[in-house]
């Protein structure tokens, strides 16, 4: 997904309010850039939706940023 | 200092009943004495907020709004019920603005800071610049959501919002003692046995009608038809709470004859009677042999007032529909105290009246509260 088409359907998702799409959007996008502050800001945003949705990557998110020093 | 709060009317108010006067009209009109009365009565002692039936399940979060407090009724995911105050530590955003169920966390919907359904602050995203999401100034250990002291008796959820009553056991403890034996646990009908109703009247005169007989034969002929006058006695604890007991409690009983279930192992007193008891400041309860309900005041404005009214049962195994009839008769009952509660109210406008005189053997509960109105009002000036 480039860049601006994952934008575009972020931009969809929180209209939505699709927490589900939210998570997995965001996690793409850290996922997907080289910088590590990048990576940390976009993760950061899938851990707290998955955090509200008691989804379980919370876990899995947390521990990204946590092995980072970021949480 | 408004003339009706001068030392010498609440002086009038704490005689004896048979020279004492109730409450002066601004204590009924007036929004600054409704204010400060509320301090004294409402938010310094144990009030009813809301009951455990309002969140039923898991994670389920209610916002409430107690004399324009924004509060927040939630069950965390073991069960226990809290209230806390509906806001945000960092910036005092709402954190919740209608009913829902909480998955994970509840998060601010502003800078998105998450709290766990214990109230712990969990998440503080970018708190430390972008992607960092700890800082050395914000410790999330003292960071949670403000809790309101509460305590849950018969499912009504009472809460002290200045922190500093005495333990609602303690202050309680006498009708703790008087009803322990319906201390076993009263299942709330559900949908059907739930109502609002919204009056236009201060909240003080609910209670005032709700705990006294006198008015039964007039307001209310059809109870009066088998629950005579001469067979209520007065509840009078001054203090702590007032009502009436009717020696003649007569059940709901379907077109088979079957009634509701008692509760277990009543002592012979509650075959033929039922307490109807204002817990002060502003809970109305009721116990019967086979059903209970609960009725907490809502003080919305000096002249507004919701009535939220639940019914219980002493057995999850209850007909629907016998449910539902008895819920009508009970709305019935409590809609006919409307117009005596409203035209109260709006005889308070009349300027000379003076808080009126009470009945020496009929008003003992009413004026039991108008003194104990009174009495919190003295202790705080």
């Amino acid at each position: 997904m480039t860049p601006e088409t994952l934008h575009q359907e972020l931009l969809a998702a929180h209209t939505a309010r699709d927490g589900e799409r939210m998570i997995a959007l965001y996690t793409q996008a850290a996922d997907q850039t080289e910088d590590e502050d990048e990576e940390m800001f976009f993760l950061t945003h899938a851990y707290i939706f998955a955090l509200e949705a008691g989804h379980a990557t919370a876990p899995i998110l947390r521990a990204r940023l946590q092995e980072k020093g970021r949480i | 200092m408004a003339r009706d709060l001068e030392p010498t009317a609440l002086d009038a108010v704490r005689r004896p009943i048979e020279q004492a006067n109730g409450l002066p009209n601004a204590h009924y009109t007036d929004p600054d004495v409704f204010a400060m009365e509320s301090k004294a009565t409402l938010l310094s002692t144990w009030a009813g907020l809301a009951v455990g039936a309002d969140v039923p399940g898991k994670g389920d979060a209610k916002p409430i709004e107690f004399l324009g407090i924004p509060l927040l009724l939630l069950r965390d995911k073991e069960g226990t019920l809290r209230v806390f105050q509906n806001i945000c530590r960092h910036r005092g955003m709402i954190l919740v603005d209608a009913p829902k169920k909480i998955r994970g966390a509840i998060r601010c919907p502003y800078h998105s800071w998450c709290y766990s359904t214990k109230g712990e602050l969990v998440s503080t995203p970018h708190v430390g610049g972008p992607g960092h999401n700890t800082h050395e100034g914000i410790e999330p250990s003292t960071l949670g959501l403000i809790e309101v002291r509460s305590h849950i008796w018969r499912d009504v959820v009472f809460i002290n919002v200045s922190g500093d009553a005495p333990d609602f056991e303690e202050v309680h403890c006498d009708l703790l003692d008087r009803w322990a034996e319906f201390e076993q646990p009263h299942y709330h009908g559900g949908p059907e046995s739930k109502f609002i109703l919204k009056v236009d009247t201060n909240w003080k005169l609910a209670v005032e009608n709700y705990c006294e007989s006198y008015h039964l034969p007039w307001v209310h002929p059809g109870l009066n038809s088998y629950s005579r006058l001469e067979d209520h006695y007065n509840i009078e604890e001054p203090g702590l709470y007032s009502g009436q007991g009717t020696l003649v409690y007569r059940q709901f009983k379907d077109e088979g004859k079957a009634a509701f279930p008692d509760f277990d192992g009543l002592s012979e007193k509650w075959s033929t009677g039922a307490e109807y008891i204002a817990v002060y400041p502003n809970v109305l309860l009721g116990a019967q042999r086979d059903h209970a309900f609960a009725i907490v005041l809502e003080p919305v404005a000096h002249n507004r007032t919701r009535e939220h009214i639940h019914l219980y049962y002493a057995s999850e195994d209850t007909k629907l529909e016998n449910r539902q009839k008895n819920a009508a008769m009970w709305k019935e009952v409590f809609e006919e105290d409307i117009f005596v509660v409203e035209g109260m109210q709006r005889g308070r406008a009349a300027p000379h009246f003076d808080g009126g005189r009470f009945s020496p053997a009929m008003d003992g509960p009413t004026h039991c509260f108008h003194d104990w109105v009174a009495r919190r009002l003295q202790a705080m000036e």
